[in-house]
C-alpha cells in the first residue's frame, strides 16, 4: 500500500512528476551523450588494433601507443613465422599523407599498407568494392565519410597521396581513424607514399594456433625478439587509450563534462522532488496523525524516487539508443561499451536518490500537529 | 457499574514558547473518559481545545502530565510506537476532510492500515464499503476528493477514522466548514456511532448548536476546566 500510495502521488501531481522525469532523462542522455563520444575518440586511437584479428602485436621496445611507435625489421615475419604456434605473421606500415582534394586542397589522413595476398587488418567495412580491390598495385581506399571534405572523388579514379599516384578502387564505410581518416592499400604503395626505408615495418601482427597456449607463446616470442615489444592485442589497445586518456586531458574535460551534466540533473531532480514534498505537506502530516511513522513517510518518498529512476532510465536509454543509432554513420565519434550501459543505470539510480534526501527530510519533518491548525 | 476509563489525562499542562516567552496554554488538567460516552469539548478560540485534543490524540506531547490508555501509560514511547498506537486505537476527525486528493475515496479510507507496509485484508475492504454505503457513499467508492462536496468529503473521513474500529475517536471542529444540513448529517452519526459501549467520542467545538448532542459538556477557558457537566438523559 506504501508503494501503491507513492505511485498515485506521482500520478497525481504529474507536473513535478514530469519535472523530475526530466532530469533523470537528462543525467542518462547528457552523461551517455558524453561518455560515448569519449568513447568513440578512444575507439578511433585504437581502431586498427580493435579491428586486426590478430592475438598479438609485436612493435618496437617500449611502446606504449600505436600511433607512436617506430620501425621494425621486416624479417621478424619470417622469424616468428617458424614457430610452431604461430597460425599467420603479417607486418603492417601506416604514417601519415596529404591527400590532393579535387579543390586542390590537401586533407590529413592515415596511410595504412598491408601486404597481399592477406590484406590484415584490411577494411572491415564497404561502401564499394572489395578486400581484393586492393590487391591490384597502386589500388587504395577512401572513407565515404570523407567525400565532402576531399571534394567529388571517382571510383577508379587517380588521385596524389604525397605527390604519390594512388588509384582509389574501394570505398570503406564508417572506419574512423585519429588523425585523419584511414586510406588503406597494399604495402608496396605505402612504401612509396610514406618514403619507407625499405625492409622495414612499422608492426607485426600474429595470429596464434588455436592449439596454442596463449600466454606461454607470448613469452617464447619476447624471448625470441628481445629487442622488441611484443603485447597481447588487448594489451596494446589499452595501453594505447590510456595514454590519450592521460596525456591529452581529453580525460579530464570529458570527465568534467559528464560531471556537469549529472549535476544538473541531480539539481532538476533535487529541486522538483522537494517541490513535490512541499505541495504534499498535508498530505503527509495526515498520514503521520493516522499513524503513519516516519520510516513509512522515508519508504513512500525513496519508492518515488525509484519509480522516477526507473521510468528515467529506460526513456533515457532510448533517447541515447537513438542518438547512437543516428551518429553511427556520422562524422561524430560515437561508441557506447555494453558494460557501460549498468554502470550508467546504477549511477543514474545512485543520484536519484541523493536528489531525494533532501525532499525526503522534508516530508519527515512534517509535524502530523499541523493539519490542526 | 463503574467501566475503565478507555482515555486518561493526569496532571497534563502544555506549554508553548512564542518568541522569548514560555506561556501556559493548558493549565494541569485531570480527566478520564468512559466508553459509550459523547464527550464535547467547548470553549471560545484560543482556549485550548485544540491543544488538549491533540495530546489526548498522542500527536501532541504534554510539558507535564501523563497521558493513560485503557490504564496504560503512554507517555515518553518512541514515536514510532505512538505511531502505531494511533493506528491501532485511534480515529481522527479533522476541521476540513484531509483526504488525500490523489486517492480514490475508497483508498482514502483504508490507506492507513497499509501505511506501515501491510498489505490490505479483503475483511478489511469489505468493512470499507459497508462503512461507505452506511453514510450514503455507494456510489463514490472510486471518486476523487476533488468530485465531493464539503459533507461529503467529511463523511469519507469519519469513515476513514472508524475503519480500525477505534477506541476513541477524536473530532476537532468537524461541523465547523459545513452547512446546516449537511452538519446536522454528520453529527447525527457521530451520535449513533457513541452509542457503541466499546468506544468514546470526544469532539472539539465553539457551536453551541451541537451541544444538546454531548452526553458529556466540558467547557474549557484559559486552558482550564471551566465547567465539566453530564447530560441526565
Ligand atoms: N504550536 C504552537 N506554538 C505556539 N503557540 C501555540 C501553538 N499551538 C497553539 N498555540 C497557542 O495556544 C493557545 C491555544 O490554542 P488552541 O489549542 O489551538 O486553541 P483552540 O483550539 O481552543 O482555539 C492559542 O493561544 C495558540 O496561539
Ligand atoms: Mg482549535
Amino acid at each position: 500500500m506504501r508503494s501503491l500510495v507513492a505511485l498515485k502521488i506521482l500520478l497525481h501531481d504529474k507536473a513535478t512528476t514530469i519535472g523530475s522525469l526530466i532530469g533523470v532523462i537528462a543525467i542518462v542522455f547528457l552523461v551517455g551523450q558524453q561518455l560515448s563520444v569519449l568513447f568513440g575518440l578512444f575507439s578511433y586511437m585504437s581502431v586498427l588494433v580493435d579491428h586486426s584479428g590478430a592475438d598479438i602485436w609485436i612493435c618496437t621496445k617500449n611502446t606504449v601507443n600505436i600511433n607512436s611507435t617506430g620501425l621494425l625489421p621486416v624479417s621478424y615475419v619470417d622469424r616468428v613465422s617458424a614457430l610452431p604456434e604461430v597460425d599467420w605473421a603479417e607486418p603492417l606500415l601506416f604514417g601519415s599523407g596529404t591527400f590532393k582534394t579535387t579543390n586542390d586542397n590537401f586533407e590529413a589522413v592515415q596511410i595504412v599498407g598491408l601486404r597481399t595476398p592477406k590484406l590484415v587488418p584490411g577494411p572491415w567495412r564497404f561502401y564499394a568494392g572489395s578486400q581484393n580491390s586492393l590487391l591490384e598495385y597502386e589500388a587504395a581506399t577512401v572513407e565515404r565519410l570523407d567525400f565532402n571534405k576531399f571534394g567529388d572523388i571517382k571510383l577508379n579514379e587517380f588521385y596524389e597521396i604525397n605527390d604519390t599516384r594512388v588509384r582509389i578502387a574501394a570505398i570503406t564505410q564508417s572506419i574512423k581513424g585519429f588523425s585523419g581518416r584511414l586510406v588503406f592499400t597494399n604495402l608496396a604503395k605505402a612504401k612509396e607514399i610514406l618514403k619507407t626505408t625499405p625492409g622495414r615495418c612499422k608492426a607485426i601482427l600474429l595470429k596464434l594456433k588455436t592449439s596454442a597456449e596463449p600466454e606461454a607463446a607470448l613469452e617464447r616470442i619476447k624471448k625470441l625478439l628481445p629487442k622488441a615489444e611484443v603485447l597481447a592485442t588487448s594489451e596494446l589497445s589499452r595501453k594505447t587509450r590510456s595514454y590519450y586518456v592521460v596525456n591529452t586531458g581529453m580525460g579530464g574535460s570529458f570527465g568534467f563534462s559528464t560531471m556537469v551534466g549529472a549535476f544538473i540533473g541531480i539539481i532538476i531532480i533535487t529541486l522538483t522532488m522537494y517541490t513535490a514534498v512541499l505541495q504534499r505537506q498535508k498530505d503527509f502530516a495526515v498520514l503521520r496523525a493516522l499513524g503513519a511513522r516516519k520510516i513509512d513517510i522515508v519508504v513512500i518518498v525513496l519508492v518515488q524516487s525509484l519509480i522516477i529512476a526507473v521510468i528515467g532510465i529506460f526513456i533515457g536509454f532510448f533517447l541515447l539508443a537513438l542518438f547512437l543509432n543516428g551518429t553511427h554513420d556520422s562524422a561524430l565519434p560515437t561508441y557506447f561499451p555494453r558494460w557501460m550501459s549498468p554502470l550508467l543505470a546504477v549511477f543514474t539510480l545512485a543520484l536519484c536518490v541523493c536528489g531525494s534526501l533532501l525532499a525526503m527530510r522534508k516530508a519527515i519533518s512534517v509535524e502530523p500537529a499541523s493539519i490542526f491548525r | 457499574m463503574i467501566t475503565e476509563p478507555i482515555l486518561q489525562l493526569s496532571g497534563v499542562a502544555r506549554d508553548f514558547f512564542d518568541g522569548k516567552t514560555q506561556r501556559r496554554v493548558l493549565q494541569k488538567i485531570d480527566l478520564a473518559i468512559s466508553p459509550g460516552e459523547f464527550t464535547i469539548v467547548a470553549g471560545p478560540s484560543g482556549s485550548g481545545k485544540t491543544t488538549l485534543l491533540t495530546i489526548m490524540g498522542l500527536i501532541l506531547k504534554p510539558s507535564e502530565g501523563d497521558v493513560f490508555i485503557r490504564s496504560e501509560k503512554v507517555t515518553g514511547y518512541p514515536e514510532s510506537k505512538m505511531a502505531s498506537i494511533r493506528l491501532q486505537h485511534y480515529g481522527f476527525v479533522f476541521q476540513l476532510a484531509e483526504l488525500l486528493p490523489a486517492l480514490s475515496v475508497f483508498d482514502n479510507v483504508v490507506v492507513a492500515n497499509g501505511i506501515q507496509g501491510k498489505s490490505i485484508s479483503s475483511a478489511l475492504k469489505k468493512k470499507a464499503k459497508d462503512l461507505l454505503e452506511s453514510f450514503g457513499l455507494q456510489n463514490m467508492f472510486h471518486a476523487k476528493p476533488l468530485q465531493l462536496s464539503g459533507g461529503e468529503k467529511q463523511r469519507v473521513a469519519i469513515a476513514r477514522a472508524l475503519i480500525n474500529d477505534p477506541t476513541v475517536l477524536l473530532c476537532d471542529e468537524p461541523t465547523s466548514a459545513l452547512d446546516a444540513e449537511s452538519s446536522t448529517i454528520v453529527m447525527d452519526s457521530l451520535k449513533r456511532l457513541s452509542q457503541d459501549n466499546t468506544r468514546g467520542i470526544i469532539m472539539v467545538t465553539h457551536d453551541p448548536r451541537v451541544f444538546p448532542y454531548a452526553d458529556r459538556l466540558i467547557k474549557l477557558e484559559n486552558g482550564a476546566i471551566a465547567s465539566d457537566s453530564k447530560s441526565s438523559s
